[in-house]
């Protein structure tokens, strides 16, 4: 190796990049021309991007977060040996303890997660020397029967993680036994969850470990095709996946005769496009096939007669993130972990109202609370969490009184939310949860392919429903409505879609029922977010008259004299509440209510 | 769509020449259509009649699948395309008020519009892009914006179309709203 033996790291997965990561090595290139410079995927650790790992000479290595363009001075003096080590950035070093910051990491069970953000998603090489492939090695070099892989895995007793829950292993059974020429394995990474980015994560921070659980998985079942569907709105997700796959051809764990062995088998990318009914398993199929991605009816289970009519198994990408480790260590240390019937770990995507948001993997059996208070660290303003939805437009929103619930498959459902992919989005008192049922119907009714007629139609009526409520215009017959048509949707439905859509309405009119009736009979927005039951008035002696807000409003409904503050008002016939004064005042002058 | 100087020009070449690497058969459907929208922004008619013409895609199901998903438009796209976060983090944390910022400076006050009278750039809503941890979060081209307000949108825009040399009609022919405050 060249240079002075200076190593940075820097964490470029989306989010990063999205952070300004490719911005910060370019600096850092400029200031240490010497050093290495290395990328990694996300640590998940979203709210202290941009990260940057720097390796001294002398070994000593430290670990910096939210790094840009005006701190980085800090820290290059401090690594120059010119100045003070700046401690508010730091967040690991090697000669000290964690920081609190790090126990964000380190209070974590990493399985799904094991390598993101420790490697280059690109390189084979890194992957390998932390024990890649070692599984489908030991099944194949191990003699193991295909029956022996699908046995440890129902030792370990994974349930799919893709929302529903279904044993891993009796789903394998199916298509194990299931006649047919040729089957198919396919991944599905059509996260199309608002508030989900687990499977991203994977898929661009450790696409081998995806790909290691794909081969386990097709030998499991015996197939010797594979798809790979995921979402086209994740670029980096399909270059990275793309490169592992041309990698591990050139290795021989992909292609023919995978490892010497009889076992063949090849995966070919499909990029969704943009429909989030295509999560569902026989929508996923149909839009491989080239068809509108509309579910069809089962049974026949897609295990039997899947794509092309072909038996097929479908995972979600963080189960078969755990299989490799589930064969190295035994199903027997997987289900030792967690719950009596939900065993292993879980990731969530950590957002919203939150103090550190990122992704999060614990142990089932552990509350919501812990992961809202041990690892995500609270509310991240003064205002108490008042809820977290999990599960997204199919899951529900969980109360602060029911913190304590256990992550656990059952325990979950018992609230009427479900637990989903696992996107955990966290409230405060500044959120609406009428706005936000009448956001995910919004997003359900946009999203029904259109073949049930309940789901059509009965996801469209609760959408202006809830806008009607939204707006001021609701009466309490209207919840009564909302409430009658939600178990018909359920009922009337083909799929997961149309099943679960109405979770949203029933779990905040159950748990939140107050701010419903306070947008019908005090026509009030409690979290002051509904824009047809607030008005912006300016508060005459906070303001400084800069006018600020008069050049930002879309409108032009405020007036006023430079510089005196008296003289400013909002015409609130022309107002439309979109609250970019709010936004830009900075004596915090403008009140909506 | 009004902009009909935003038509593409389809080389017939160029639309065989996918078909040659994706395939006739009818699951080429999509990637076909990928092509075509990677290339041109959008779905230019001239490029799905070729489809149709030369694979086994029928008419019916090419229409279909490019009606269906979300990813594929049959209008012509500005110059520049703007895709705004609408994932349930970038929600709750106000990612309309970017919509309502960007839409004021590029003078887009027709609901059924989302691109700019001189074509220079189109806002698009898009469902999350995944990095909920920085919501709410836009992309211009490639480039994303993390934990954005409703005037921060603004300002990037603005200092997008100077490096890119387009005019914005909105509001102040687009001109930033800080500089004017440090004027006076």
């Amino acid at each position: 190796m060249s240079g002075n033996g200076m190593v940075i790291t820097v964490g470029e997965g989306t989010c990063g990049i999205a952070a300004g990561a490719p911005e910060v090595t370019e600096l850092l290139k400029k200031r240490f021309p010497e050093a290495e410079f290395k990328a990694v995927g996300c640590l998940g650790m979203c709210h202290q991007e941009v990260m940057v790992d720097i390796t001294n000479p002398d070994g000593k290595s430290y670990l910096w977060g939210n790094v840009g363009k005006k701190n980085m001075p800090k820290i290059v003096r401090f690594h120059r040996g010119e100045g003070e080590i700046p401690e508010q950035l730091l967040i690991r070093s090697s000669d000290e303890t964690e920081t609190e910051k790090y126990q964000y990491l380190t209070k974590q069970t990493r399985i799904a997660l094991r390598n993101v953000g420790q490697l280059n998603p690109t390189s084979i090489e890194q992957f390998r020397a932390r024990g890649g492939y070692n599984a489908i090695e030991k099944v194949i070099k191990e003699g193991m029967t295909p029956e022996d892989v699908i046995e440890e895995v129902k030792i370990a007793n994974i349930r799919g993680r893709g929302g529903a829950g279904f044993p891993a292993a009796i789903k394998w059974g199916f298509a194990r036994g299931a006649e047919g020429d040729v089957k198919y394995l396919v991944c599905n990474g059509d996260e199309g969850d608002p508030g989900a980015f687990m499977d991203r994560s994977l898929l661009e921070g450790d696409p081998h470990t995806v790909l290691e659980g794909m081969l386990l998985a097709a030998y499991a079942i015996g197939a010797s095709k594979g798809y790979a569907y995921i979402r086209a709105e994740y670029p980096l997700a399909v270059e990275y996946f793309g490169k592992a796959l041309d990698d591990a051809r050139q290795s021989r764990l992909l292609g023919n005769n995978i490892l010497g062995s009889d076992f063949s088998f090849d995966i070919k990318i499909k990029e969704g496009a943009g429909a989030f009914v295509c999560g569902e398993e026989t929508a996923l199929l149909a839009s491989i096939e080239g068809e509108r991605g509309m579910p069809r009816i089962r049974p026949p289970f897609p295990a039997i007669k899947g794509v092309f009519g072909k038996p097929t198994i479908i995972n979600n990408v963080e189960t078969l993130s755990n299989i490799p480790w589930i064969i190295n260590n035994g199903g027997a240390a997987y289900a030792k972990i967690g719950t009596e019937k939900s065993k292993g770990t879980k990731v969530f995507a950590l957002a919203g109202a939150i103090k550190r948001g990122g992704l999060v993997e614990v142990p089932m059996g552990w509350t919501i609370r812990q992961v809202l208070e041990e690892i995500g660290g609270g509310s991240a303003s003064d205002r108490p969490l008042k809820a977290v939805q999990l599960g997204g437009p199919s899951g529900g929103c969980i109360p602060d009184s029911l913190f304590d619930t256990e992550i656990d498959y059952d325990a979950i459902n018992a609230t009427g939310a479900i637990m989903g992919s696992g996107g955990m989005v966290v409230m405060d008192g500044k959120s609406c949860m009428v706005d936000l049922a009448r956001y995910f119907l919004e997003f359900t009714q946009l999203e029904s392919c259109g073949k049930c007629t309940f789901c059509r139609i009965g996801t469209l009526r609760m959408k202006e429903l809830l806008t009607k409520i939204c707006e001021g215009e609701g009466t309490m017959e209207d919840i009564a409505t909302l409430e009658e048509l939600a178990p018909s949707i359920k009922q009337a439905s083909l799929c997961g879609l149309g099943q679960t859509a109405p979770n949203p309405v029933e779990t905040t009119l159950k748990y939140f029922r107050d701010e419903y009736i306070a947008h019908v009979k005090d026509h009030r927005c409690p979290g002051g977010v509904c824009k047809g039951l607030i008005t912006h008035t300016i508060i005459q002696k906070d303001c400084t008259g800069c006018s600020i807000c008069e050049r930002y409003c879309p409108v032009n409904c405020i007036t006023g004299e430079l510089k005196k503050p008296n003289t400013w008002v909002i015409d609130q016939s022309v107002c439309i509440n979109c609250g970019m004064c709010v936004e830009v005042c900075n004596p915090d002058a403008i009140l909506a209510a | 769509m009004s902009n009909a100087s935003l038509e593409a020009t389809v080389d017939p070449a160029q639309v065989q020449g996918w078909i040659t690497t994706l395939g006739k058969e009818p699951s080429a459907a999509v990637p076909l259509l990928q092509a075509v929208q990677r290339a041109f922004g959008y779905l230019p008619r001239k490029a799905m009649d070729l489809i149709v013409e030369n694979t086994d895609i029928n008419a019916s199901q090419l229409f279909g699948v490019a009606t269906f998903y979300a990813q594929f438009r049959l209008d012509p796209v500005g110059r520049n395309l703007i895709k705004v976060c609408h994932g349930t983090a970038c929600h709750v944390q106000g990612a309309d008020r970017l919509n309502t910022s960007l839409r004021h400076v590029l003078g887009i006050t027709d609901e059924s519009e989302d691109t700019a009278s001189n074509g220079s750039y189109t806002v698009e809503d898009v469902a999350c892009i995944g990095c909920c941890s920085l919501a709410p979060v836009m992309l211009i081209g490639e480039q994303a914006f993390p934990n954005l307000k409703g005037a921060d949108a603004q300002r990037h825009l603005v200092k997008h179309a100077k490096t890119v040399s387009e005019i914005l009609p909105g509001k102040d022919g687009g001109e930033n709203p800080k500089s004017k405050e440090n004027k006076s």
